[in-house]
């Protein structure tokens, strides 16, 4: 009871998930203490409301307002209407994707851009993305497995994160990284895989200037791996690590 | 128009009346503005463009409101802070500064109170809300400014303070009950004809 009792400030900011919300409202029912303490609490809440200083509106505000709610009304609401579409934004990387990036994967192609974009999506959002492009694609695209890597020395602030994409028979490694310090000359981040003690490359890249970067990887046909570290290398073509760990899971 | 209550109004808007809209407008627009003006720290585009939401709500959704559900003005307020939040929030995410999935505040509506009166003239609540406030402590103060001004989530609020998640929702209820406790005995005995 008494920890339930805590939710009542979250139900009345609205900040409880739906279910905790439900679960609040069957107390709320059975509490005599927080029914009594909703009212002024919530009254509480709306009160901080009154906390500002009366401020002239200007002249030709009213007209704007009035315009806008009469004259662009319908425009407005198309146009919300379409802003809140979440499919338009992925269809739109999906045409794209499409026209420019034929030989790689569909839903590889489209997490790169993203990426590019400089959107922060969370594998949440992208199950959603690969969700909606599966319908598109010939084979769906599912992520079998994210993984987050986390900066180490020269590096700690570095982050990243990692996404194995299922695709048919195929599988891909994405990889976007970001704050990765800028290398100098040959230097170049490879990615590592690692089983049983045994490291495979899975490539190399070199940041942006904001340093961030992508890389995506085809592994080998039922190939699978524990681990991915990421090494910054004196030259590209290393077969076993010979720079620093940077990056690992 | 002008003798008709807030209610009355409302009817006329469901009934596409115009000049009740512009009357609501009349009625209401420096509360909504002034509030719109503080929450987007003094942007005048923003703050338009957030009067032009609200209006645009109240004359599109027009039976969200319920008279029996209480108090018109803070329902009013209810929908421009939302409206507020979530185009503070939008920008927010676009900058990429906040990263979390980002819940849709919902309307507060059925849990309206009909005990604050909106007799009560506003001043003497600002300078109530604002004697409240000045007697939280200095984290509790500024939690109820990210929460309610900024528009942060409980959760943003945690990492901006580096302290747990429960910290900061046991600090909330503290605080939320330290402002109701200053408030006890103001409110409800105060009674002003309009
Ligand atoms: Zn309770």
């Amino acid at each position: 009871m008494e920890n339930k009792c805590d939710n009542l400030s979250l139900f009345i900011i609205n900040e409880l998930t739906n279910q905790d919300k439900k679960q609040f409202e069957d107390h709320l029912l059975k509490c005599a203490k927080c029914q009594q303490e909703l009212k002024s609490i919530q009254e509480t809440w709306q009160m901080l409301s009154y906390d500002v200083e009366e401020t002239e509106v200007p002249e030709s505000l009213k007209s704007q307002v009035m315009d806008f709610v009469f004259e662009e009304n319908k425009f407005l609401k198309h146009e919300e209407k379409k802003e809140a579409e979440p499919m338009s934004f992925k269809e739109r990387i999906l045409s794209v994707a499409k026209k420019h990036f034929s030989p790689i994967s569909t839903a590889v192609t489209a997490i790169l851009i993203i990426c590019l974009i400089g959107f922060y999506w969370n594998s949440l959002h992208l199950k959603d993305t690969i969700k909606a492009l599966e319908n598109n694609a010939a084979d769906p695209t599912q992520i079998v497995t994210t993984y987050s890597l986390t900066g180490e020395s020269f590096a700690a602030s570095a982050t990243g994160s990692a996404y194995l994409l299922q695709e048919g028979t195929e599988t891909n490694l994405v990889i976007a990284l970001n704050n990765m310090p800028i290398t100098k000359g040959n230097e170049v981040y490879q990615v590592w895989l690692l089983k049983n003690g045994n490291r495979q490359s899975a490539g190399t890249l070199i940041p942006d200037q904001n340093g961030s970067g992508l890389i995506t990887y085809r592994l080998p046909p039922e190939y699978s791996f524990e681990d991915i570290g990421i090494t910054l290398e004196p030259n590209p073509f290393n077969t076993q690590p010979q720079g620093q760990k940077v990056l690992g899971t | 128009m002008k003798s008709k209550s807030d209610e009355e109004l409302i009817e006329l808007i469901v009934q596409n009346h115009r000049p009740a809209l512009e009357e609501l407008y009349d009625r209401y627009v420096k509360l909504i503005y002034s509030f719109s003006i503080k929450i987007t720290k003094g942007d005048t585009e923003k703050t338009k463009e957030i009067v032009q939401q609200v209006f645009l709500r109240l004359w599109t959704t027009k039976r969200t409101y319920n008279a029996s559900q209480g108090q018109f003005v803070n329902w009013l307020l209810t929908i421009t802070r939302n409206i507020s939040i979530d185009l503070i929030r939008k920008e927010q995410k676009y900058k990429g500064t906040v990263q979390l999935e980002l819940e849709e505040w919902q309307q507060m509506q059925g849990l309206q109170s009909e005990d604050v009166e909106q007799q009560v003239t506003r001043n003497l609540l600002k300078q109530q809300i604002q004697e409240a406030k000045r007697q939280l402590s200095e984290p509790q103060q500024r939690l109820i400014n990210l929460l309610y001004w900024e528009g942060y989530s409980l959760s943003e609020i945690a990492e901006l303070e580096q302290k747990p998640l429960g910290t900061i929702k046991s600090r909330l209820h503290q605080a939320l009950k330290k402002l109701r406790n200053n408030f006890n005995g103001k409110i409800g005995g105060v009674r002003h004809g309009e």
